[in-house]
């Protein structure tokens, strides 16, 4: 009685080509197939092929950039649960927060992640671009990137400054009035911006609104778009002296 | 042999011809589409400019009557004392003093945030209480210095709404008050009736008399 031959079993067979048209290659045995591996998968192209050890000396410049980016995630994600409960009308957000807060399970942690990772996204974006202006990275070739990276800096900031006004407590209606009328001392536009800000006079249900769509699908589309090509420019400028 | 209709003296001619043409098109159909794109994003922006807000009106109607306020008139004068009436939700106090009724619209003119009342407003500010009493035209047991604080950034303003301590630049605005027909008053906050510049302290005259229940029409800097 001959056994089967493992690679002749349907089931195997099957698993297998699923497999295969996933995963392209087997673990990195050789240099080559690790170079393959990184060059045909989507999430891992961005990835230089070879780094040298010097350049991913994260305890050197703690990779504030790649903070901010994780932090952008993660807000996405707990952004996404605190859409499941949050209405943006003025009757109705600040109860909401407060639901989501002692009525959801994990609706406290899911907050305070958000705003913690806000403050944090807020710090660690100012610490990246204080990094690379003082290790000089601005300079040719990578001084596209350096513009790209401010506009970045500016939608973080304005992403923060948007997100302020959602609970609609006091201190969010005050400094969206505050922050407005700043807006407004600017020559010429000034008022015109804080009215296309608020949608009015005052910080009303037209400002939520506006605010509120800026903060989940404006700003962050803007952000993902600008970070690609924030990192794609990393990727070919590459990155020898630290990240 | 297939001769080139276009290698020819005319040929070439009419080639030229041809590409003169179709880059006057080009050029045409550019400048047409560049401002098609123009005035569109122009007339587009007004999208976010809409003709109507959903926005509380600028007049409203107070939840208390004049003979709330004053007690009611006696030889002309108010029977109850001076006293300071505020409506939160509109940002607008009602003030009654020795002279008549005034409102004040309490945007601080710094960064736009409400002020509240408070009693002891030139407390720690380095002003002397004596300034702040004379401001506010009151008599006897009235008299103490009160006046507006901006929770804000710390503005302080006098009763009369004159600004004297922190980032505020000039005063708060008066606005137009009156009283209607069911004895409740109307309040105008888009009808400013004393607008004072930055440096400027004078005193509004400007008040709504209690005996006649009109304006005195003394309006200031508007």
């Amino acid at each position: 009685m001959s056994a089967t031959p493992r690679e002749a079993s349907p089931i195997r067979a099957f698993v297998a080509q699923i497999w295969g048209s996933i995963f392209r290659h087997g673990l990195p045995t050789t240099d080559k197939v690790a170079a393959r591996t990184a060059l045909t998968n989507f999430f891992l192209h961005i990835h230089p092929v070879r780094v040298k050890k010097s350049a991913i000396r994260v305890s050197y410049t703690l990779c504030l950039g790649g903070l901010s980016f994780f932090l952008f995630i993660l807000l996405t994600i707990t952004g996404l649960f605190l859409m499941f409960y949050y209405i943006p009308s003025i009757d109705q957000a600040y109860q909401n927060i407060k639901d989501l807060q002692f009525v959801a399970t994990f609706g406290l942690v899911i907050r305070n992640m958000h705003r913690w990772a806000a403050h944090g996204m807020v710090i660690t974006v100012w610490l990246h671009m204080a990094r690379v202006f003082y290790q000089g990275a601005y300079k040719p070739p990578r001084e596209f990137n350096w513009a790209i990276g401010t506009l970045l800096l500016l939608t973080t900031l304005l992403l923060s400054f948007s997100g302020y006004l959602l609970p609609w407590d006091q201190l969010a209606v005050w400094a969206i009035t505050v922050g407005t009328n700043m807006a407004k001392y600017a020559p010429l536009v000034g008022p015109y911006t804080r009215y296309l800000l608020l949608g009015g006079r005052t910080v009303a249900q037209g400002a939520l609104i506006r605010f509120y769509v800026l903060h989940v699908i404006a700003l962050p589309l803007i952000g993902f778009l600008l970070m690609v090509v924030h990192f794609w420019r990393v990727r070919k400028d590459g990155f020898t002296g630290g990240l | 042999m297939a001769l080139n209709p276009y290698d020819t003296p005319r040929g070439r001619l009419r080639a030229r011809a041809e590409a003169t043409r179709r880059q006057f098109l080009l050029l045409m159909g550019g400048l047409a589409s560049l401002g098609a794109v123009i005035f569109g994003g122009f007339e587009s922006v007004k999208f976010l400019f809409p003709a109507a807000t959903t926005e509380a009106p600028l007049k409203f109607k107070t939840d208390f009557t004049f003979t709330d306020l004053t007690g009611g008139v006696a030889g002309g004068k108010a029977k109850a004392g001076a006293q300071v009436r505020s409506i939160t939700a509109d940002r607008v106090t009602v003030v009654l003093d020795d002279a008549g009724i005034y409102a004040v619209f309490l945007v601080c003119t710094h960064l736009g945030c409400t002020p509240n009342y408070v009693t002891d407003v030139v407390s720690g500010s380095g002003v002397d209480p004596a300034v702040a009493e004379a401001r506010g035209m009151r008599a006897g047991a009235e008299k103490i210095p009160n006046g507006w604080a901006c929770p804000c950034h710390g503005s302080r303003y006098f009763i009369d709404s004159t600004n004297f301590y922190g980032p505020a630049p000039r005063p708060m605005d008066w606005v137009d008050i009156a009283v209607a027909p069911d004895g409740y008053f109307v309040i105008d906050r888009g009808n400013i009736v004393a607008y004072r510049q930055a440096g400027d302290t004078t005193a509004p005259a400007w008040r709504l008399l209690v005996d006649t229940q009109k304006n005195n029409g003394k309006t200031l800097g508007v």
